[in-house]
C-alpha cells in the first residue's frame, strides 16, 4: 500500500504532541514498547523483589499452628452459618434498612472513635468526631442517618489498639481470635477496653437494652458481616494464611501511624 | 459483517496511515486519560469515565460447585478442603437470554475484580453470566485440571472446555438463546484455543468470541512479567525494601490527606498526588503481583504432582502445618523457573520430547492463527501500549485478524478495559 507521506508525517506527529513518554518509538505495526524506557538493576543484582518479600514475611507469630487452626475454624463458620445468615438478612430487608441500621451502629461506634482520638489528642479529628455524634444523633435521627458524611465530615476510625500503638505499644504476637478474625495481643486488648468503654458510655442506651435483647447484638454482628467486604478464598492462594497476616500488620502499622 | 462496516473500514484504511486494515482508534478523539502504560494498568480508569453497572443487590447470581475431579478429595492435603470442588459464579437472567462464559485472566479467582467488572457489564445488557477463574488460579489447578500444570494452552482449554459442559449441565432448566465466550489477558489466549476446541466438540456452538488483550508470544509475555521486578527503584537501599517504600508513601499520602479513605478513587487519586509512583516503582508492583501468581502456581503444581521441588514428597501437611517455607521457595521461582522446572519436563514426557522453540509456538496465538485467519466470529481488542506484548506481536495480530482487530493507543495492560468508549464496543460487538 502506497503511503502519502505528508499524511504519515502529520500523523506521527499528532501521536507524539499526545504522549507524555515522547521518548517512546513507535513501532511500524504501532505498537509503543512501553517497557523500553525503564531501567534495570544489572544481572547480578536482581534479587530485590526476593529480598523485599522474605523479609516483609517475617511477623512474629508464635502461636501459628494454633492460629491456622482458628483460621481455617473461621473460613468453615462464615461459609457455612455467617455467610447464609448475611445473605438471608439482605434478602429479606429493603436496601433503605440496611443503610439505616448500618449508619445507627456506625454513630454508636463514633463513640469509641471519639474517645481513643482525645486520648491521642488529635485536636481536629476529635472535634470532628465530635461534631458526628451531634449531628448524625440529633439531625439524623438517633444516627439513622448520617448527614455528618454529606457535610464534610468523614467517619475516621481510631480504636484502643491504635492509641496504644500511638504511644508505641508493640504489636505482640498475631493472633487469630475465633469468629472475629485477625488480630495481635495489643489489639486484643483494645477490643476489650473499646467494648468496656462503649458499655459505660451506653449512648443512647443501647448497651444497657442489649443485655437483655441479645438480638441487638445479633443484628449488630450480622451487620458488621454484611458490610465488610472480604471473602475467604478471594485471595485465591495457598498462602492465604500469609498474605492476611501480612495485610493485617502493614494495614495496624498505617492506621496508627496516620 | 454488514457491508456498510467493510465499506467504512476501507474508508478508514484509507484515511488513516496502518499498514493493515485494522481498526485503530484514534489518540485524539479516544479521550482515555492515562497516558502512562504501567499507570493504566494499575489504577485502570477514573470511576466518572467507568460505564452505569448495576448494583449488587439487583443481580439476581450464586456461586455454585462441581465435583469434576473426585479424586482430589483424597490426593490433596487436608489444608487444601476448600478447593476439592471447583466453584463458579452464575448470575442468571429472568427468562430466555444468550449466556456468555468469562475466563480470568492469570492467576484470577472467578471473582476477582475484572471477572466481576465485565459481569456486572454484560448482566445488565441482558445476558446470563457464568464466570470461571483461571486455569492458572490455585482452586483450579486444584479441582478442575487433569493434570494441574497450566501453561500447555491447548490442555488448559481442555479443562476450561469440561468445566463449561458441567456448568450447562449443571443448569439444565437455564434457557439459553446463544453461547459466547470472553476472557481477558491469559483467558483471552485460553479462550481463543476454547473455541478452536469447540468447532469439533459442538457443545456450545460460540455465536461470538472476544478475545481482550490475549498475549501473541506467551513466552515473551512471561518474560516481559518476570522482568518488571527487576526495574532500578530510586529509594532502595539495604536498610529499605520495595514493600516499605511504597508502603511508607501510602502512608504520607494518608497523612496528607487527614484521614484514610479506600474507595474507587483511591489509587488514581493517590497517583496524582506528590507521592505517585514512577514508572520502575510501578512496574515492580506490577512484576511483584504476577510473582506472587507465579509463586502459587509453582507450589500447587509442584504439590498435586508430588515433584518435589518445593514441598518434600510425603510431607506431612495438616491444617496447622505452617506453608511459610514453601512459600519462600516458591516465591523463589518466576515464570521461567515454572516453564524451565515443570512444564517443560512434563509436557517432554507426554509429547516426546520437542524444543522450547515448539512449546512456545505449540502454546501461543500462532498455534491457532489459522483458526483465527478464517473464523468470523472472533474478534481482538488489544491497546498499543500493552506491557504484556513484544516488537511483532500487534504485526501478528494485523496480519491475522485484519478488520476484526481494534487497537486502541492507551490503557497498558487490560488499564482500559472498564472505560465507557471500550465497554460499549465490547457490547456493539457481541450484539450485533
Amino acid at each position: 500500500m502506497a503511503k502519502p507521506i505528508p499524511l504519515a508525517v502529520f500523523f506521527s506527529l499528532l501521536q507524539a504532541s499526545n504522549l507524555a513518554c515522547a521518548e517512546h518509538t513507535t513501532d511500524d505495526d504501532g505498537f509503543k514498547q512501553p517497557m523500553q524506557h525503564l531501567q534495570f538493576n544489572p544481572g547480578l543484582d536482581q534479587r530485590e523483589f526476593e529480598r523485599s518479600t522474605l523479609s516483609a514475611l517475617n511477623v512474629y507469630d508464635p502461636l501459628e499452628s494454633w492460629n491456622r487452626r482458628v483460621y481455617h475454624f473461621n473460613y468453615r463458620f462464615d461459609e457455612w452459618v455467617f455467610l447464609p445468615i448475611v445473605d438471608g438478612y439482605r434478602y429479606i430487608t429493603p436496601t433503605l434498612v440496611q443503610t439505616g441500621v448500618s449508619n445507627f451502629f456506625s454513630n454508636l461506634g463514633d463513640v469509641p472513635n471519639l474517645l481513643n482520638s482525645a486520648l491521642q489528642f488529635k485536636g481536629k479529628r476529635t472535634l470532628q468526631t465530635t461534631a458526628r455524634l451531634l449531628f448524625n444523633t440529633t439531625i439524623g435521627v438517633a444516627g439513622l442517618w448520617d448527614p455528618a458524611t454529606l457535610m464534610g465530615l468523614p467517619k475516621q476510625k481510631e480504636d484502643f489498639g491504635q492509641t496504644l500503638g500511638y504511644y508505641g505499644t508493640p504489636a505482640g504476637p498475631y493472633l487469630i481470635l475465633p469468629l472475629l478474625g485477625p488480630s495481635n495481643l495489643r489489639d486484643t486488648g483494645g477490643l476489650v477496653a473499646d467494648f468496656a468503654a462503649k458499655s459505660q458510655v451506653n449512648w443512647l442506651n443501647v448497651a444497657e437494652v442489649s443485655t437483655n435483647h441479645p438480638e441487638i447484638t445479633l443484628l449488630e454482628v450480622v451487620d458488621q458481616r454484611s458490610t465488610v467486604n472480604f471473602r475467604y478464598g478471594q485471595l485465591n492462594s495457598p498462602f492465604e494464611y500469609e498474605k492476611i497476616r501480612f495485610f493485617y500488620h502493614e494495614s495496624r502499622k498505617l492506621q496508627i501511624a496516620e | 459483517m454488514p457491508y456498510f462496516l467493510r465499506l467504512l473500514a476501507l474508508l478508514g484504511c484509507l484515511a488513516l496511515v496502518t499498514s493493515a486494515s485494522a481498526a485503530d482508534i484514534n489518540a485524539d478523539s479516544y479521550g482515555y486519560p492515562i497516558s502512562n502504560a504501567f499507570e493504566a494498568t494499575l489504577v485502570t480508569t477514573p470511576p466518572e469515565l467507568r460505564p452505569k453497572l448495576p448494583a449488587d443487590a439487583d443481580i439476581n447470581q450464586r456461586d455454585y460447585q462441581i465435583k469434576l475431579r473426585p479424586g482430589r478429595e483424597f490426593e490433596l492435603p487436608d489444608n487444601f478442603w476448600p478447593v476439592t470442588k471447583m466453584r463458579y459464579r452464575l448470575a442468571k437472567q429472568r427468562g430466555e437470554a444468550p449466556l456468555i462464559f468469562i475466563i480470568a485472566g492469570t492467576g484470577a479467582h472467578y471473582a476477582s475484580s475484572t471477572p466481576e467488572y465485565l459481569k456486572k457489564l454484560f448482566y445488565g445488557a441482558g445476558y446470563h453470566v457464568v464466570q470461571l477463574s483461571s486455569p492458572t488460579s490455585y482452586d483450579f489447578m486444584s479441582s478442575a485440571s487433569r493434570f494441574a500444570t497450566p501453561g500447555i494452552t491447548r490442555d488448559d482449554a481442555d479443562d476450561l472446555y469440561r468445566a463449561m459442559q458441567a456448568v450447562r449441565a449443571q443448569h439444565p432448566r437455564l434457557k439459553v438463546s446463544a453461547f459466547h465466550l470472553t476472557g481477558y489477558s491469559l483467558g483471552a489466549l485460553q479462550a481463543a484455543f476454547v473455541s478452536e476446541l469447540d468447532e469439533t466438540r459442538r457443545s456450545f456452538n460460540f455465536k461470538r468470541v472476544l478475545l481482550l488483550n490475549p498475549p501473541v508470544n506467551l513466552y515473551t509475555s512471561v518474560t516481559n512479567l518476570d522482568r518488571m521486578v527487576q526495574t532500578k527503584v530510586k529509594g532502595i537501599d539495604s536498610s529499605t525494601t520495595f514493600y516499605e517504600l511504597v508502603l511508607g508513601k501510602l502512608t504520607h499520602y494518608f497523612q496528607d490527606k487527614g484521614y484514610v479513605d479506600i474507595n474507587d478513587a483511591l489509587l488514581y487519586d493517590f497517583q496524582n498526588s506528590k507521592e505517585k509512583l514512577s514508572d520502575e516503582q510501578m512496574a515492580m508492583l506490577i512484576g511483584a503481583a504476577f510473582r506472587f501468581s507465579s509463586a502459587d502456581i509453582a507450589f500447587t503444581s509442584d504439590l498435586i504432582n508430588r515433584r518435589g521441588l518445593i514441598t518434600p514428597i510425603n510431607y506431612p501437611i495438616t491444617e496447622n502445618t505452617s506453608l511459610s517455607p514453601f512459600f519462600k521457595n516458591a516465591l523463589k521461582c518466576d515464570f521461567d523457573c515454572y516453564l524451565t522446572e515443570q512444564v517443560i519436563p512434563m509436557w517432554r514426557a507426554r509429547y516426546d520430547g520437542g524444543s522450547l522453540a515448539q512449546l512456545i509456538d505449540q502454546v501461543s496465538l500462532y498455534a491457532v492463527a489459522d483458526y483465527l485467519k478464517n473464523s468470523s466470529k472472533i474478534a481482538v481488542m488489544h491497546n498499543a501500549d500493552d506491557v504484556i506484548l513484544g516488537p511483532g506481536d500487534l504485526g501478528f495480530l494485523r496480519r491475522t485478524m485484519g478488520e476484526r482487530l481494534t487497537v486502541y493507543p492507551l490503557g497498558g495492560h487490560c488499564g482500559n478495559l472498564n472505560y465507557r468508549v471500550n465497554s460499549d464496543a465490547m457490547l456493539e460487538f457481541f450484539r450485533g
